[in-house]
């Protein structure tokens, strides 16, 4: 079998991995098609062979996690139509994308991929998984992709191809004739040949190919505005939904906050001491405090006296605090991805690390949320300890042994309780419930 | 340190991906656009692409750095450059680390950025794209100069810029202008015969056959469905809108 994918689908399902802060999943739609290949040899006439040739035209990209299938892995068929609807026939395969794993299916993948292999009624559904890791300091990072077959008991993994310019060969151009003297030649192909060129001398077929050519970029320029319009339109319905949900979030939380001062109040009347007056009005400026209250308000719960508020309430006043750039508004808090002064030594991928020695440390971590920023003080460190070789100048990608890939997704190793906590936080947000407000949703593996 | 770290936006990197995608018997090469922050880190907002035979950005109609500019309200630059490295290891060679130990004589902050792809591991059949961000320092010994590595993140852009977009659609241009030099160039050769000139017709047809389908085609494609999509996800975003007005009007 043979598949392709077109380099502007393959960016775009990029594209949209590195948009999102978790795992990130979709729909492959294309086609498959059996394709007959002729060959000679001597030891027969002809040697026909079927080739099944999958293309993927297009991704349609999931929204969100579980969206079309819950905890449990199964698949709600509903959920499903809803997402795909009039696409569903085009559907020949589905994709993840996650950050510092195995290439392996995972179980809910493998559970989910037969259910929708019987739902969508494609036998011979595939599975693309992309799987992105970084260096320890974050100066290279790889996005590997395999794409599986998975209802085929052998040769399950297929590679894929980008079809590309490939050379587009300047040098194909003769710059001279072959010598030839014989007069009947030079007669006959200026004759016959006259057929060939305008009365400019220029060839018909330049002019006319040139015309295919202008016309086809005009079209792409003409598309290409209206995807500007509708991608600013895009983004002004995304603010004003956003704009609401901070509104609606905000609103809870006062009212949240009326209706305890009311309980207190109550309390209040039946002799407490004066300490608890003081908590509430302090408890609702950490609330509100910038950037830090999900990890302000995990630590001072043993302090308060009273009831905390769900964790899904704290996060999105988080995000009224943080700066309104688009660019920054997707940055994770700090804390998320470990303190600032500790820059965990012991995570990274030996291979692509520019230690110099040459030698694989099994690291067993992955780094944490490498595809979104968030840890600048942590790379100014890593900066100030950089050897800056160029040893790994030579190293061949394509040697690296399969086996590597297994430690990187080993349950981290115990080495101190400190180091696991600061692990746990600096995991990428899939693999933690994760209260934000863009991804309501946690992601196991 | 000039620089510590470098912001790529997702939707230049969207760009810088095509372009790497582009073509696996070349390298292809570009520049970054954006700003250093008091920080020093290097945003780039976009890219623009060069052509192969003249690497003078000033050869693009479009200005990105004073669009950008003129949208985001910031002096806009050049901060760094990207290539390609199909079917080579993402580390600079010695040429390329040279290179941009030459820029960064003209500028401290100028970062290099280097995309592979077309990578496979035959056993596996695991594909790999990989990029790595990178400066150059003055070796201990000697003239020679060594890679330094600076840390690179790509910053989620939900959305793709004006600027990306107009540098994405640059590319069939300009793959049309080099094969339309490249034919003027031995098309002035006097004396070719009439089938030589014939053959030589054919490649430039040939040659344009081939952009218009490994380039403009899907680049179309890839509009035509990013339009859908977008009609898709707004009447969604619409909906919800609505939601969120009810729900926001019920609480008060």
């Amino acid at each position: 079998m043979a598949a392709s994918v077109s380099g502007y689908t393959f960016s775009s399902l990029c594209y949209h991995s590195a948009n999102s802060n978790s795992d990130h999943e979709g729909f492959l739609l294309g086609e498959v098609r059996q394709e007959e290949t002729f060959s000679i040899s001597d030891s027969q006439i002809s040697n026909t062979e079927f080739l099944q040739v999958l293309e993927i035209h297009n991704h349609e990209p999931c929204s969100q996690l579980f969206s079309f299938y819950d905890y449990a892995g199964k698949v709600n068929e509903e959920n499903l139509k809803r997402i795909l609807k009039e696409r569903r026939k085009n559907v020949i395969g589905w994709y993840r994308f996650r950050r510092n794993t195995q290439q392996q299916m995972s179980f809910r993948e493998q559970i989910i991929h037969k259910q929708l292999t019987h739902i969508l009624g494609v036998p011979d559904l595939v599975f693309l998984l992309f799987s992105f890791i970084s260096t320890a300091n974050n100066s290279t990072h790889a996005l590997e992709y395999v794409l599986f077959r998975p209802n085929r008991k052998y040769n399950q993994r297929v590679s894929l191809t980008i079809p590309n310019l490939g050379n587009t060969s300047q040098q194909e151009y003769k710059v001279s004739s072959v010598p030839n003297t014989s007069w009947n030649y030079a007669k006959v192909i200026k004759e016959q040949g006259a057929e060939f060129f305008d009365k400019d001398g220029v060839m018909k077929d330049i002019r006319t190919i040139f015309q295919v050519y202008n016309a086809l970029q005009d079209k792409v320029q003409a598309v290409c505005g209206e995807v500007e319009h509708s991608e600013r339109l895009k983004e002004t319905f995304q603010e004003e939904v956003n704009k609401l949900k901070k509104q609606i979030a905000l609103r809870k939380s006062e009212k949240e906050d009326e209706r305890r001062l009311q309980e207190m109040t109550a309390v209040e009347g039946r002799q407490v001491p004066e300490e608890h007056k003081n908590t509430c009005p302090a408890y609702n400026s950490r609330v509100v405090c910038p950037g830090n209250a999900a990890e302000e308000y995990s630590l001072e719960n043993q302090d308060t006296s009273e009831t905390p508020p769900p964790y899904s309430e704290v996060i999105p006043l988080d995000s009224t605090a943080v700066s309104t750039e688009t660019s920054t508004a997707y940055l994770p808090r700090p804390q998320a991805v470990g303190s600032s002064s500790y820059a965990p030594p012991s995570l990274g991928v030996a291979k692509y690390t520019g230690n110099g020695d040459g030698s694989s440390t099994d690291s067993s971590q992955g780094t944490p949320g490498s595809g979104v920023v968030g840890q600048q003080a942590e790379e100014e460190e890593e900066e100030e300890e950089e050897e800056g070789g160029e040893e790994e100048g030579e190293e061949e990608e394509d040697e690296e042994d399969s086996s590597e890939y297994e430690n990187l997704a080993n349950e981290p190793s115990e080495s101190s309780d400190s180091e696991f906590s600061q692990l746990a936080e600096g995991r990428p947000a899939s693999l933690r419930p994760d209260g934000d407000a863009r991804n309501s949703q946690a992601s196991q593996i | 340190m000039a620089v510590n770290a470098v912001h790529l936006e997702s939707d230049a990197f969207l760009v810088c991906m095509n372009h790497a995608l582009s073509t696996e018997k070349e390298e292809v090469m570009g520049l970054c656009i954006g700003e250093v922050d008091t920080d020093r880190i290097a945003h780039i907002h976009s890219v623009i692409i060069l052509r192969r035979s003249d690497k003078r950005k000033d050869r693009v109609e479009i200005s990105p750095e004073q669009l950008l500019a003129e949208m985001t309200g910031r002096p806009m630059r050049v901060v760094g450059w990207y290539h390609s490295h199909p079917h080579i290891t993402v580390w600079p060679s010695h040429v390329d680390v040279r290179t941009q130990a030459m820029y960064q004589m003209m500028d401290q902050g100028f970062v290099g950025l280097i995309f592979s792809c077309f990578i496979e591991d035959k056993n596996t059949k695991t594909g790999r794209v990989l990029y790595t961000c990178f400066q150059s320092v003055q070796a201990q010994k000697g003239s020679e100069y060594e890679r330094i590595e600076i840390p690179i993140h790509v910053v989620p852009h939900e959305t793709i810029g004006k600027v990306c977009l107009e540098s994405a659609v640059e590319l069939p241009k300009i793959l049309c202008q080099e094969e339309q030099d490249a034919y003027r160039r031995i098309h002035s050769l006097a004396h070719l015969d009439p089938i030589t000139k014939i053959h030589n017709g054919s490649v430039f047809t040939k040659n344009l056959c081939s952009q218009m389908s490994a380039i403009s085609g899907p680049l179309l494609q890839w509009l035509e469905d990013k339009v859908e999509q977008n009609k898709q996800n707004i009447a969604e975003l619409q909906l919800e809108k609505e939601r969120l007005t009810l729900e926001l009007t019920d609480l008060d």
